[in-house]
């Protein structure tokens, strides 16, 4: 493990990989600024400029940018109560009404320092978690893996769907059917592709997160008449304010910190759960344990309701990174674009990836503690310039956007069918999303269905095509158990919410 | 039971994978595999099934919930639909640097901008920016008959 370390820290302090960082995380926080772009788009318009690097630096870029795009989605929901990011719909809540009494730059410094310690911390419980959880990792068979891809499925579905988990379940399926144009692994026969060249190869994974995130992202800007425009002048210097904290304010931020980085990360590591569901707990959970008298600075400028969603957003980006390394399952949609994006580079993540691929394992998460830095030193005086983004209009934006899409897409294949279908993904996904049928479902979806059916192919031939192999080792009963226990969550819901419309309608 | 918007995406989804399952069931495995536990059908099998339940679950259980499309601005959104459509039937034939010109400003006039000086500047230095970055800094190359007739490239 220790030269795993040494190996690690040597390529994260590669020049060229700490110029890495300072660029994801810079190009991160302007992309996570935008109302409407979140991590997810931002990774996608990163992957293809990505495709000459080598996998440790290409990582390490795609997690700058990440957490980049958590703090400029912060700075977003602070100056103009437009989050870029859904990880900082919470941060406006108290964020928002500092600026509007002239505090924007003290809610600015409290997002940066509170994201700083909450990333910091949370790169210390995932050097200590992840090569544990990669070693238990290690004695995973097929059965237990299929297991787990169905869990990751199956919370995802139930926490990113809002109340909507059997729309989430379609687009799950959706995704799945997706993964299965093309040549089949082991058989090498073409499904679905109906005679097709350009589909016999299988839909291109940067093609599907570019089209259902960065172009109809674009597309939904426009589709709903979004107003983005800001003045520049809005940010100068003197309206941001002193950015200086005092001891008190710093006194009254630590406990927070402390407890709300805990509960981020482990929230992150949930498959399924990311930053949004952390931010929110933290805050209700923050809220939940404050004396009357703070209780009501809640929702109003209080620097505890501001300090524990930051906090708990950034030590979830670094938590859904703990299945992402060690099982290879994607902890949050972002990191399912991240697997997309590694699998391209023909890396496997998972628990061998520890042990084959040291560097890779160790420069992402040694990379964490410089971004964490970079994104301190970097942003906080700079927020005043950055935030100037804002005020570009969205004439100019939206097509730069689609330009940057059609142009990532198009330099990996130089084919122009994959622009068609792109613009006419990028438009079911737009409907698909008004109507509240979630996005992420269908990435993890896509991403996971190659796997799923290896692992499903794997343990059904062990067991002799039956599907006992569930019940019969105790990891996989156990993940089981919880899958069921998900979905009669859900069932649960879907059945409370029609009592409560019924109700609601007979009143 | 009510029409509404989630009941008729998911009847369509219904039908989608009831094809899928169709096509599914459809696909041709070798002679050895016809009987195996599992082959090039099992999964996709697997996935329709699993689809036509929860799209019917969704058809059946979905209520009402208000939604109009009529609010929002489809015109502007086709037409950028159509916009990048064309550009990636021209960018092969006209190449990178003009289509791309080209799409941009017809881009920017439809989202409003009329001033030439916003049209030429968000537009030409973005492009030349971008393929300068392609070519000399990350080696990819691109075809461009536009800029090769112009003696700009080789």
């Amino acid at each position: 493990m220790n030269d795993g370390i040494l190996i690690g820290l040597e390529t994260a302090f590669a020049g060229y990989n700490i110029f890495m960082v300072v660029v994801g995380c810079f190009a991160g926080t302007i992309i996570g600024m935008l109302p409407g772009l979140g991590p997810m788009s931002a990774i996608a318009l990163m992957i293809p400029i990505t495709y000459g690097f080598d996998p440790a630096s290409a990582m390490i870029l795609m997690a700058g940018v990440y957490y980049g795009a958590i703090f400029g989605g912060s700075t977003s929901s602070i100056l103009i109560n437009a989050p870029g990011v859904a990880g900082t719909v919470s941060s406006s809540f108290d964020g928002y009404p500092m600026a509007q009494r002239g505090e924007a730059g003290k809610a600015l410094a409290i997002a940066a320092y509170a994201s700083f310690s909450g990333g910091t911390i949370a790169a210390i419980f995932l050097l200590v978690a992840a090569p544990q959880l990669a070693k238990v990792s290690l004695s995973f068979h097929s059965a237990d893996y299929f297991a787990l891809m169905c869990v990751g499925l199956l919370s995802i579905a139930a926490f990113a769907s809002k109340g909507q988990f059997l729309k989430a379940m379609i687009m799950t399926c959706f995704g799945l059917a997706l993964a299965t144009v093309g040549q089949d692994s082991l058989s090498d026969i073409t499904r679905f592709a109906f005679g097709n060249i350009n589909l016999m190869d299988g839909i291109s994974f940067v093609l599907l997160v570019m089209a259902t995130f960065a172009m109809s992202e674009a597309f939904m800007i426009i589709f709903k008449k979004t107003d983005i425009n800001f003045k520049a002048s809005d940010v100068s210097k003197k309206k941001l304010g002193s950015i200086k904290l005092s001891k008190a304010e710093i006194k009254e931020m630590v406990p927070v910190i402390g407890r709300t980085s805990i509960l981020g990360f482990l929230v992150g590591v949930l498959p399924g759960a990311g930053a949004t569901i952390a931010s929110f707990l933290a805050w209700g959970f923050e809220r939940g344990i404050a004396s009357a008298k703070d209780k009501l600075k809640f929702g109003k400028g209080s620097i505890k309701g501001l300090t524990a969603p930051e906090t708990a957003n950034n030590a979830a980006c670094t938590g859904s990174f703990v299945p992402l390394l060690t099982l290879g399952i994607p902890g949050s949609g972002t990191t399912a674009v991240m697997l997309g994006a590694l699998l391209s580079f023909g890396i496997q993540p998972g628990p061998r990836l520890y042990v084959d691929q040291p560097e890779l394992f160790w420069a992402v998460i040694v990379s964490m503690y410089i971004g964490n830095v970079v994104l301190l030193v970097l942003n906080l005086p700079l927020i005043p310039y950055i935030a100037r983004i804002l005020a570009v209009p969205k004439n100019i934006l939206v097509p730069l956007v689609l330009f940057f899409s059609v142009t990532g897409v198009y330099l990996i294949s130089f084919n122009n069918f994959d622009i068609y279908f792109m613009a006419i993904v990028a438009l079911i996904s737009l409907v698909l999303r008004t109507m509240n049928f979630p996005m992420p479902p269908l990435i993890l979806g896509f991403i996971l269905g190659g796997m799923l059916e290896e692992n499903l192919r794997r343990a059904l031939l062990i067991n002799d095509g039956s599907f006992s192999f569930m019940i019969d080792r105790p990891i996989s009963l156990g993940l089981f158990i919880v899958m069921i226990l998900i979905v009669l969550m859900q069932v649960y819901q879907i059945i409370k919410n029609r009592q409560t419309n019924s109700r609601d309608e007979l009143t | 039971m009510s029409i509404n918007y989630s009941r008729i995406t998911a009847f369509i989804f219904l039908l989608f994978f009831v094809l899928y399952s169709y096509f599914a069931s459809e696909i041709v495995v070798f002679d050895f595999d016809e009987d195996a536990d599992f082959n090039a059908r099992t999964f996709p099998l697997l996935i329709s099934y699993l689809g036509i339940g929860v799209s019917f679950l969704t058809f059946v259980l979905s209520k009402n919930d208000g939604q109009t499309m009529g609010q929002y601005e489809w015109l502007g959104v086709i037409v950028l639909f159509v916009l990048v459509f064309t550009y990636g039937i021209i960018i092969k034939s006209i190449g990178f640097f003009l289509s791309t010109n080209l799409f941009l400003m017809a881009a920017y006039y439809h989202l409003g901008a009329r001033s030439y000086k916003v049209l030429l500047l968000c537009s030409l230095p973005v492009v030349a920016g971008m393929q300068f970055m392609l070519h000399q800094l990350l080696g990819v190359y691109i075809r461009d008959p536009f800029l090769y007739s112009l003696g700009i490239i080789s």
